[in-house]
């Protein structure tokens, strides 16, 4: 696909002559090999086979749909769906403002379920700090966000006592 | 467990003695050695390590509340647990469920701590009892059916006119969705009020719009950035269309055989020449004027109307092997001919 967009962009650029613009393309044109397929979302085994994985982590990308469900549910993924990019983007956004908020505490993904203009937001928590400061992570979660997105957004968190609870397997 | 332990003390210089201590130590022995003679410092072998392998016991939280499926009543308002849409949570939850994919024999993961559950949606808020519930609170704002539009057609004999208009659910901050301002009128052309030349014209004028087999006029707007606006604009369009084919305009009187759109039996010498047979068979000699050859009553001739029918579907709907035949036996009739013979 890259190919051909050089292909179209070549003859182009030799009628305008415009060089300036060219650069401009070249550097949209996004052309690392793709490892994705192969490497991403995919854990190695370790020596000792003593590395914890998360059911999430246990199941590689192309399982999704088959043995566990998307993080992110909303309509812009649907075809014809609306705001695709903002949707990820914000998404993107909110799972990073978590981990970073519920720093240390997270145990699972950030699963985010949107519907109207509504963003709940479920994840699974250590239960490592006091009630009191969960209260407050909580509602200063709740309360940035929903001024950020301009949305209601809820947390509906789960507590756990410690990672390994989450654990499904070792490798 | 005992130990012998060769302990050479440095100060029996200073004191004077010369001699090595030789001791005979027990790890039973080692506490009460270590309390009383402070002094008495040395490294302890402790091959075992019991002292570490002691387990240093798990405190329970005591601010971590049991589980509120466990106190449930059986026979609570489940609507009032779980009254709105939410992420499954396994504590309020009293169901026995389970869900992820483990290998053969193997149990999948419970409950708790399984993120695979908090991802589905459930419907949870929406039991049986609970939508009932909510329906007998919607009951008082319904009101009731009109009796007289029992069925299909009287619906369509009261409200001949259909708009056709779509909402969009989706989750986004906005409630709008540009798809959501398409409108579609869509009537069926016999409803309308119209003459022979009126339908004739409105036909014309709505264009492939008109759907032949099915005889509804289907008018789409899109063009307006609002439904409400394009709800008026495809009444407008209707209405202007209507009233349009009841104007006759000056030039349509100008139509002549050749303009015809279809073969129209009545004005064409078929007819004519018909009538001019028949009059003579009767020996009656006329001289007709155009319009008494339109408005010739063509019943009074024996097999008048079959022939009409099969000229018309002759010439209208194009030469096949039926409109032939057809053709072909009315003839026959109308001149009094034998059948025609089939030869097998």
């Amino acid at each position: 696909m890259n190919n051909s967009l050089i292909k179209i962009a070549q003859p182009l650029l030799s009628i305008q002559g415009q060089l300036a613009s060219w650069s401009a393309v070249t550097s949209q044109i996004h052309t690392s090999a793709a490892l994705c397929r192969v490497v991403s979302g995919k854990y190695r085994i370790t020596k000792k086979r003593d590395r914890p994985l998360t059911y999430e982590m246990a199941n590689p990308p192309h399982y999704i749909a088959h043995r566990k469900t998307w993080n992110s549910w909303n309509t812009s993924n649907l075809k014809d769906g609306l705001r695709r990019s903002e949707t990820a983007v914000e998404d993107e956004f909110i799972r990073r403002f978590m981990t970073g908020t519920w720093h240390g505490l997270m145990c699972s993904e950030v699963i985010i379920k949107r519907q109207f203009n509504h963003i709940r937001v479920a994840a699974i928590v250590r239960r490592a700090v006091s009630p009191t400061k969960m209260y407050f992570l909580l509602g200063y979660t709740e309360e940035l966000l929903a001024n950020w997105l301009q949305c209601p957004v809820t947390l509906e968190l789960q507590t756990v006592d410690s990672f390994q609870d989450v654990v499904f397997k070792y490798i | 467990m005992s130990v012998f332990i060769k302990h050479y003390r440095p100060c029996g210089l200073v004191s004077g003695f010369n001699n090595k201590i030789w001791r005979y130590n027990s790890t039973t022995a080692d506490v009460a050695t270590s309390k009383n003679e402070e002094d008495e410092e040395f490294r302890v072998l402790d091959i075992l390590k019991k002292r570490d392998r002691q387990q240093r016991r798990v405190a329970r939280r005591a601010d971590v509340q049991p589980d509120r499926a466990d106190r449930m009543a059986v026979d609570q308002n489940w609507g009032n647990v779980w009254p709105g849409p939410k992420s499954f949570h396994p504590s309020s939850v009293p169901l026995p469920l389970r869900q992820g994919y483990v290998p053969r024999g193997q149990a999948p993961p419970g409950k708790k701590a399984n993120a695979e559950l908090m991802k589905i949606p459930n419907f949870l808020h929406l039991t049986p009892p609970v939508i009932k519930a909510q329906c007998e609170a919607l009951k008082p704002f319904c009101t009731e059916w009109p009796k007289l539009l029992n069925s299909e057609e009287a619906i369509e004999k009261h409200y001949p006119v259909e708009i056709i208009s779509s909402d969009y659910c989706h989750a986004s901050p906005s409630i709008r969705n540009p798809l959501a301002r398409i409108v579609t009128l869509r009537i069926k052309l016999s409803t309308l009020n119209l003459d022979k030349h009126a339908k004739d014209k409105f036909i014309r004028l709505v264009g492939d719009r008109y759907d032949r087999e099915t005889d509804l006029v289907t008018i789409t707007a899109d063009r307006c950035p609002v439904k409400k606006q394009n709800l008026d604009y495809v009444n407008y369009l209707l209405t202007a269309c209507y009233h349009e084919s009841w104007n006759v305009e000056e030039w349509e009187k100008d139509k002549t055989e050749d303009d015809m759109e279809y073969y129209d039996w009545d004005k064409n010498a078929s007819k004519k020449s018909l009538v001019n047979w028949y009059l003579r068979t009767k020996n009656e000699n006329r001289e007709l004027t155009d319009e008494e050859y339109v408005a010739f009553d063509i019943s009074e001739i024996p097999n008048g109307e079959e022939y009409k029918n099969a000229v018309s579907n002759y010439l209208n709907d194009g030469e096949s092997e039926v409109t032939v035949k057809n053709y072909a036996k009315s003839v026959r009739k109308l001149l009094g001919l034998p059948e025609a013979k089939v030869v097998t």
